[in-house]
């Protein structure tokens, strides 16, 4: 699939049909988010890929429920992490990425610049995804702590976004964009 | 280009040519980074193309210099920033990004990270760096620079911040892919230790 029609056609799946995934196309996935640039080359991201059915279901209990009309209401990608047959969590090594070597903060982005490089992976896997007729969302919206502790994440980690990996049911939708002109400026910020 | 040939050849770029860059092929970088996913489609990234040199050399002063032993050497960003055409100032608006609206007018944020600027806005930077590749320009995404002091050199306002700088040209180097840790040191099935 060419680059430009994988960036455009992209789309955030929540609906999976539970066929399997071949092994090789996760592998493909996979390094696909590896081959990511990061800070200093330090690839801070570690990827767990859950199968099992019964860790799914406990992750996906943790997802933040938001109200609707006075009613917590479950996110949607919870159900779409229990329907998938694959459940693919992004942690980062923190303290490495935007820090020099004794983990002191570099920039005034502090030690953050692990959010910034996992997304770089983390595109790369959607990208990939979608170009091997696979479907993913970005899942932000999570108890972090709780996650770790079901994962067993060790202690100089944190659990940055995960993403279901599966056969979409679903075309997805596009959200609407803004104009490019909203977002692009000329040589100063407003103009 | 094939996205897996875009993706496994891309390289940091830090050493460019004069040549000028069409702005269709900037345009095109900038939409794809448009069509990056973002929490709740917040959108929340601002994009400032500098091409303008005065301006370009103000942003290169803020680059950190790099710490060696015995001696502080400038960034190779740096000097690149004198040839590349035109830099790419990603920046991002705050409170939008893993957040809702607050009680008491603010933002509250929904999740131990905070903030999620610097995640959004690097979903849309890889979009833009293999779209870039892919029409045969290189970049290099610079993050060790003084942000308050660039913010400045192109008045970026409140409730914004520049999170990256990306120069964009033609590469005048090959660019050699630095080693990458085996798969089998950055995946774990089902949990982690096992």
């Amino acid at each position: 699939m060419d680059v430009f029609e994988a960036i455009k056609d992209r789309r955030s799946i929540r609906h999976y049909k539970n066929d399997p995934v071949d092994d090789k196309k996760v592998q493909a996935v996979l390094e696909a988010a590896h081959w990511a640039p990061s800070w200093g080359n330090l690839q801070c991201w570690r990827f767990i890929v859950v199968r099992d059915p019964k860790i799914k279901s406990e992750v996906a209990g943790t997802l933040t429920k938001i109200k609707v009309d006075n009613e917590w209401v479950e996110n949607a990608a919870a159900k779409s992490i229990r329907q998938a047959p694959l459940l693919v969590v992004l942690c980062a090594e923190k303290g490495k990425a935007g820090c020099s070597p004794d983990g002191t903060p570099v920039t005034d982005k502090g030690d953050y610049w692990f959010m910034f490089d996992v997304a770089l992976a983390m595109e790369n896997m959607a990208l990939a995804a979608h170009a091997l007729g696979l479907g993913t969302v970005i899942v932000g919206g999570f108890d972090s702590a709780k996650v770790a502790h079901i994962l067993d994440v060790p202690s100089e980690y944190t659990v940055v976004t995960m993403t279901p990996l599966g056969v979409p049911d679903h075309k997805g939708q596009v959200s609407p964009r803004k104009q490019l002109s909203e977002v692009l400026f000329n040589e100063k910020y407003g103009q | 280009m094939e996205l897996f040939e875009a993706i496994k050849s891309r390289r940091s770029i830090r050493k460019y040519k004069a040549d000028p860059v069409d702005d269709k092929k900037i345009n095109a970088i900038l939409e794809a980074g448009r069509w990056a996913p973002s929490w709740a489609n917040t959108q929340c990234w601002r994009f400032v193309v500098v091409r303008d040199p005065k301006v370009k050399a103000r942003i290169a002063d803020t680059l950190m210099k790099i710490k060696l032993p015995d001696r502080e050497v400038p960034n190779p960003g740096a000097i690149a920033f004198n040839t590349v055409p035109a830099v790419i100032v990603v920046c991002a608006e705050i409170g939008k990004s893993g957040g809702k609206p607050g009680p008491g007018g603010g933002v509250e944020y929904v999740t131990d990270k905070g903030d999620w600027f610097m995640f959004d806005t690097a979903l849309a930077v890889q979009n833009m760096v293999l779209a870039a590749h892919a029409q045969g320009l290189g970049t290099v995404i610079i993050g060790a620079f003084d942000a308050a002091q660039a913010e400045k050199a192109i008045n970026v306002p409140e409730g914004y911040r520049i999170v990256t700088l990306l120069p964009v040209g033609v590469p005048d180097q090959e660019g050699k892919a630095p080693p990458r840790k085996e798969l089998s040191e950055i995946v774990i099935k089902d949990k982690f230790g096992k």
